[in-house]
């Protein structure tokens, strides 16, 4: 079920409790080994987490976790889903490689049509991928490489729209990007480069601007239920311009896995992710850089 | 060798993602240039696009340095792989699937590096030798075990530079035509000539009879004389109407001064090239003194290199010439390396002949009364040559002119 309006998909997603989360290997600005992860507040947080996704109204499905694996976690970044389809994730750095099986065997137990990305690109899932308005807006240069767009839209079925990442700190598109419903979405334009702001610019009809506290705050990295906005954190400024823009927020703390670098998106995969199939009536590729009143977009699926 | 230049290859929504225009405005911010070889618009807004870039760097520093860049932006280098070689299973013969070359610069992969071709020459098999080096080899030079490249994986043409702004090349850019300033075009020619004698190029002039006939011996002998041409290719008919007019004072019979024709002068030519067989060579004829000035005259005098190439319906034929037409190709293969420019005048077969063994780098300039010749030259392939439609007399004269 979905409200009219919404984003059509964000009612169901995968999660991996903490049992084994930790900052054991540094990998991103945010990680430094020697801050301890207080494991029992982390848990507490995570079932808080589930608990605030589930009251909104979504399910969310259990990852088995595993020792040696503290990133499991970061479901997110697990790969990229759409209409029944998975495309695991090639991690850029080697400590996060081994997940990879563990979310293959989840998606094939779940009778997900798993497909992989060719040798030699990197491309980190959802974490640099996010659905809207029919394509997947998709980061790169930290994390992902820009080389994977190609494959990833024959393997998904949908354009990806490759935007360039400008500042270390969000190395994941998910930090900087987050759509709200069919024609709103919290936007970062200071974080990505000119030619991805004038894309993201093209395609978002109604951007919400995030300033760089709210950015650093992780308010990008939120999970949206309908019209409620699940978020880390969120400044008052934030919170009165999107309550006024008729969404419920509701913040819920995660910050011993900001000790790691993610928040709430980081931590969900969203499984009912569906862009529609475009036939060959559907517009091609333009010339010209897509319309900001470009095609309606597509009815929800999930 | 041109500049470095390799193919890269972008795949995906590169144009709402604007990737393109990036990898586009990347590759002329870094001073490099870029060929688009071929787009593919996806057909449907799911289907994604690729485009393959061919992209020239002003030297290797910035083109690996583009290399990284462009890879950050999903412009990948296509990868040629290793030249394949085949051994030639006979003296004289190529294997099946050889690999035919032009006369552009070309390197080799080798190793994983590009090595440069050493002699480019059109029409030819690549033979690769032992220590790694890459000659180009025509066919009846292949010895039997040769390694030759078959195939095009591995081998690389640069193009020659574009002629850009207000370069010694802008006026090279347009068609051969006779509706040309002849006087301002001779003097970009005399400048060439200037500019590559500077560097130690060597000059090579390639005559048809039509020299002697016009008058324009004198000239082009003192031309010679002066050390402005370092080779000559010719024919039986240019070497024997030079003696002919510098001993009997006719061309073909007919006088080059104001006399009136001479009885019998059809004849003159056969006369002096008997007398040139009776002492066995032109320079022999020189050394006695039956020839005494002339084109054959300031060669021998001053020791320039000429090969004269035979043909069919040669008189005579004088001693000196190549009566095997593949040795005197090879002769004239031989005196390529260091000609940097090359005059062809009013000759056609052996205009053609010499373009076949030039590399694409040394400037042709092609001067005939009859614009068909300059056309037949750069449609078998010397693509380099500029045309001047004028009379060769004239042009030498001129030429003179300006050299002095």
């Amino acid at each position: 079920m979905t409200l009219p309006g919404g984003l059509g998909w964000g009612r169901r997603f995968l999660m991996c409790p903490p049992e084994h989360f930790g900052v054991l290997y540094e990998i991103n600005p945010w990680m430094h080994r020697e801050v301890t992860v207080d494991l029992d507040r982390a848990r507490d947080q995570w079932d808080g987490l589930v608990a605030t996704l589930e009251e909104a109204g979504a399910r969310v499905e259990r990852l088995e976790p595993q020792p040696g694996l503290p990133d499991l976690v970061f479901t997110a970044n697990a790969g990229m889903v759409n209409a029944g389809r998975f495309v695991p994730s090639r991690f850029r750095h080697p400590e996060r490689g081994p997940e990879v099986p563990h979310f293959v065997a989840w998606f094939k137990a779940h009778g997900f049509a798993v497909e992989e990305l060719p040798e030699g690109v990197s491309h980190e899932g959802a974490g640099d991928s996010l659905p809207f308005r029919g394509v997947f807006l998709s980061g790169y240069r930290y994390r992902s490489d820009a080389g994977a767009h190609g494959p990833l839209s024959r393997l998904l079925g949908a354009p990806v729209r490759p935007v360039e990442l400008a500042d270390p700190r969000l190395y994941h598109l998910d930090l900087t990007f987050c759509p709200l419903d069919q024609r709103r979405a919290l936007v970062a334009p200071h974080c990505w480069d000119a030619y991805g702001r004038r894309v993201v610019e093209a395609l978002v009809p109604e951007p919400i601007v995030l300033d760089d506290d709210d950015v650093l705050a992780f308010c990008a990295n939120s999970v949206v239920v309908g019209n409620r906005i699940v978020m880390p954190a969120c400044p008052p400024p934030l919170g009165r311009r999107l309550e006024a823009a008729g969404f419920e927020v509701a913040v819920t703390p995660v910050d011993e896995f900001v000790k790691a670098g993610g928040a709430c998106r980081c931590l969900t995969l969203a499984l009912d992710v569906a862009l529609p199939p475009v036939g060959p009536t559907g517009r091609r590729e333009s010339g010209a850089p897509p319309a900001t009143s470009g095609p309606a977009a597509p009815p929800p699926t999930g | 060798m041109g500049r470095p230049s390799e193919v890269f290859e972008v795949d995906g929504h590169i144009i709402d993602s604007l990737i393109l225009a990036k990898v586009l405005d990347v590759i002329l911010d870094a001073g490099a240039d870029y060929r688009m070889l071929d787009v593919e618009i996806g057909r449907t807004n799911v289907d994604p696009s690729r485009a393959r870039l061919e992209v020239t760097a002003p030297d290797d520093g910035t083109l690996a340095a583009l290399v990284a860049e462009l890879q950050v932006h999903g412009a990948n280098r296509v990868a040629t792989g290793e030249a394949e070689t085949v051994a030639a299973e006979a003296d004289g013969v190529l294997p099946v699937g050889f690999y035919s070359t032009t006369n552009l610069p070309t390197q080799v992969c080798l190793g994983g590096s590009w090595v440069d071709v050493e002699n480019p020459e059109m029409d030819c098999g690549l033979v690769l030798t032992p220590e790694g080096r890459a000659r180009t080899l025509p066919m009846h030079r292949v010895r039997k075990g040769d390694a030759v490249v078959t195939g095009c994986s591995g081998v690389r043409v640069q193009p020659l530079d574009r002629p850009r702004g207000a370069s010694p090349f802008e006026f090279m850019t347009s068609e051969v035509s006779s509706e040309k300033p002849k006087n301002l075009l001779v003097g970009q020619v005399a400048d060439r000539i200037r500019r590559a004698k500077a560097v130690g190029g060597r000059i090579l002039a390639v005559c048809g009879p039509a020299v002697i006939h016009t008058g324009a011996g004198p000239c082009l002998a003192s031309l010679v004389r002066a050390g402005t041409v370092d080779v000559l290719f010719a024919g039986n008919g240019f070497a024997a109407h030079d003696i002919e007019s510098n001993v009997l004072g006719t061309s073909l019979g007919m006088p080059l001064t104001d006399r009136p024709a001479a009885e019998g002068g059809h004849s003159n030519h056969l006369r002096v090239i008997n007398e040139v067989r009776r002492r066995g060579s032109i320079a022999a004829a020189v050394a006695d003194g039956y020839v005494a000035s002339g084109v054959m005259y300031e060669c021998v005098t001053r020791s320039v290199p000429f090969v004269l190439g035979g043909s069919l319906r040669d008189d005579g034929p004088l001693p000196d010439v190549l009566t095997d037409v593949v040795e005197a190709a090879d002769a004239m293969r031989a005196l390529v390396p260091g000609v940097a420019v090359a005059l062809m005048l009013a000759s056609t077969l052996h205009a053609i002949a010499t373009g076949n063994v030039l590399p694409a780098g040394v400037e042709t300039f092609c001067v005939d009364i009859n614009q068909a010749v300059v056309t037949k030259l750069t449609d078998r392939g010397s693509h380099q040559a500029l045309g001047i439609v004028t009379d060769v007399g004239l042009f030498l004269q001129t030429l003179s002119d300006h050299l002095a």
